[in-house]
């Protein structure tokens, strides 16, 4: 029996006593060889209390919004500007603030009744925007009220550009609240989660206006691949709009 | 019987479905659908006034409906055919009254008008653009919210309008 007659020897005793020591030492040994891991989650969950608070993380967030605020409206500012230069767009859009005073977004037809017409300078064929975006255009007006027609509703055709894949596409209402973006091509390479404006190169809206997000992709539809877009105006609650009026176009110069 | 029509009051509450229509109550609604108001004010008034103050009415409503929604589609010809088929229906046999009647004649006129007006608007697309989940959500809902309602608001006009025909009468 060699481990009967081993474990008599004095010292080897000693050794195997000390397991707990040659433990703590394997401890050690794993923390140098892992880079401390092991130290620094422990660090990290004891001071998880003293961590920088939201409060610090919403003033970088405010910060970071204020930047970008003024970046955009300075880029607007440019974008105006050039286009202008460009004889892009000659009537600069004033806009009129209106009221919603009725709306009918389910039901056969969908479209709104704003509290401002003809007087107002509302024209048909304006472009409607919501807080988020386009939601419409004008269709009919009467001296006071002005009929809209919405993104949604099955007579509704708007030229639309993913601006990502600089894909061109026709967005058209079905009749439920999200309308469907028809491509022209055959792999426009979208994808879900891409943003939607109108169109560049269209003449019936505004270029550049935010319209929604494409939600998801059908790329086996005949004849073009189809995507079905989330308006990004809350177009069921919302209660103010504004409408920007097209004034006549100025007289091209010599 | 004919007598309704003499009365500028009750012709005049034919307005209350244009606004009612234009305010459109978010209570009233299912699914976001509001419901055919221009079918539960029909269906009383032809029940009973007769076939043909029923379809002039359908054709008059059909009118101040069409002037306030979108492009071409019209609902004058459903509601004609509505107004003088509910007018005639009385004759047949004992007056209609029954809750459950109404609901029931409520849903068939509703599912007409919707039908009539969704043939309108996307037969130009052809099979697969009239039977999208859009169109059968919104019929089914405006179907459904307009029976519902039918008991109790044609119930009440129904009550109304017949005693002042019978009270014309003597």
């Amino acid at each position: 029996m060699p481990f009967g007659r081993l474990s008599r020897v004095p010292w080897l005793g000693q050794v195997v006593g000390a397991w707990p020591l040659a433990l703590v030492a394997i401890a050690l040994v794993a923390v140098r060889l892992s880079k401390g891991a092991l130290l620094s989650d422990a660090y990290a969950l004891l001071s998880r209390p003293f961590w920088p608070g939201s409060a610090q993380k919403e003033w970088l967030q405010a910060a970071q919004q204020l930047d970008q605020q003024t970046r955009l409206s300075q880029l607007e500012l440019d974008n105006r500007r050039l286009r202008s230069l460009l004889d892009l767009q000659r009537a600069d859009p004033g806009t009129v603030t209106a009221p919603v005073i009725s709306r009918e977004p389910g039901g056969w037809w969908h479209q709104l009744v704003l509290g401002v017409g003809g007087l107002q300078g509302i024209r048909a064929g304006d472009s409607v925007i919501g807080p988020g975006g386009l939601i419409g255009r004008v269709e009919s007006v009467t001296p006071t009220t002005a009929r809209v027609a919405l993104l949604t509703d099955t007579a509704s055709k708007v030229g639309v550009w993913v601006g990502r894949t600089q894909r061109h596409g026709l967005l058209t209402g079905v009749g439920s609240s999200r309308p469907v973006l028809r491509f022209l091509e055959k792999d426009p390479q979208v994808r879900p989660g891409d943003v939607v404006v109108t169109s560049p190169a269209s003449t019936l809206v505004p270029p550049g206006l935010s319209v929604g997000v494409i939600q998801s992709v059908d790329d086996k539809a005949v004849p073009a691949t189809l995507a079905v877009v989330q308006l990004s105006a809350p177009v069921a609650s919302v209660d103010w709009v504004q409408v920007l009026t097209r004034r006549e176009a100025a007289p091209a110069g010599p | 019987m004919a007598s309704l029509h003499n009365r500028p009051l009750f012709v005049v509450s034919a307005l209350v479905v244009p606004l009612l229509t234009l305010a459109a109550p978010g209570v009233l609604r299912i699914g976001g659908v509001p419901p055919s108001w221009a079918v539960l004010w029909l269906l009383p008034w032809s029940l009973a006034d007769g076939p043909l103050s029923g379809a002039l009415a359908g054709l008059a409503l059909g009118l101040l409906l069409d002037c306030l929604q979108l492009g071409g589609a019209t609902q004058m010809p459903a509601l004609a055919l509505l107004g003088w088929w509910w007018g005639r229906l009385p004759r047949r046999g004992p007056p209609i009254e029954r809750s459950f009647s109404l609901g029931l004649l409520a849903m068939l006129g509703s599912a007409v008008l919707g039908a009539s007006v969704l043939l309108q608007r996307q037969a130009g697309g052809g099979w697969a653009a009239l039977l999208t989940a859009a169109s059968l959500h919104t019929l089914l809902a405006q179907v459904l919210v307009t029976a519902l309602l039918a008991p109790m608001i044609c119930s009440l006009l129904l009550l109304l309008w017949r005693r002042h025909s019978a009270s014309a009468r003597g």
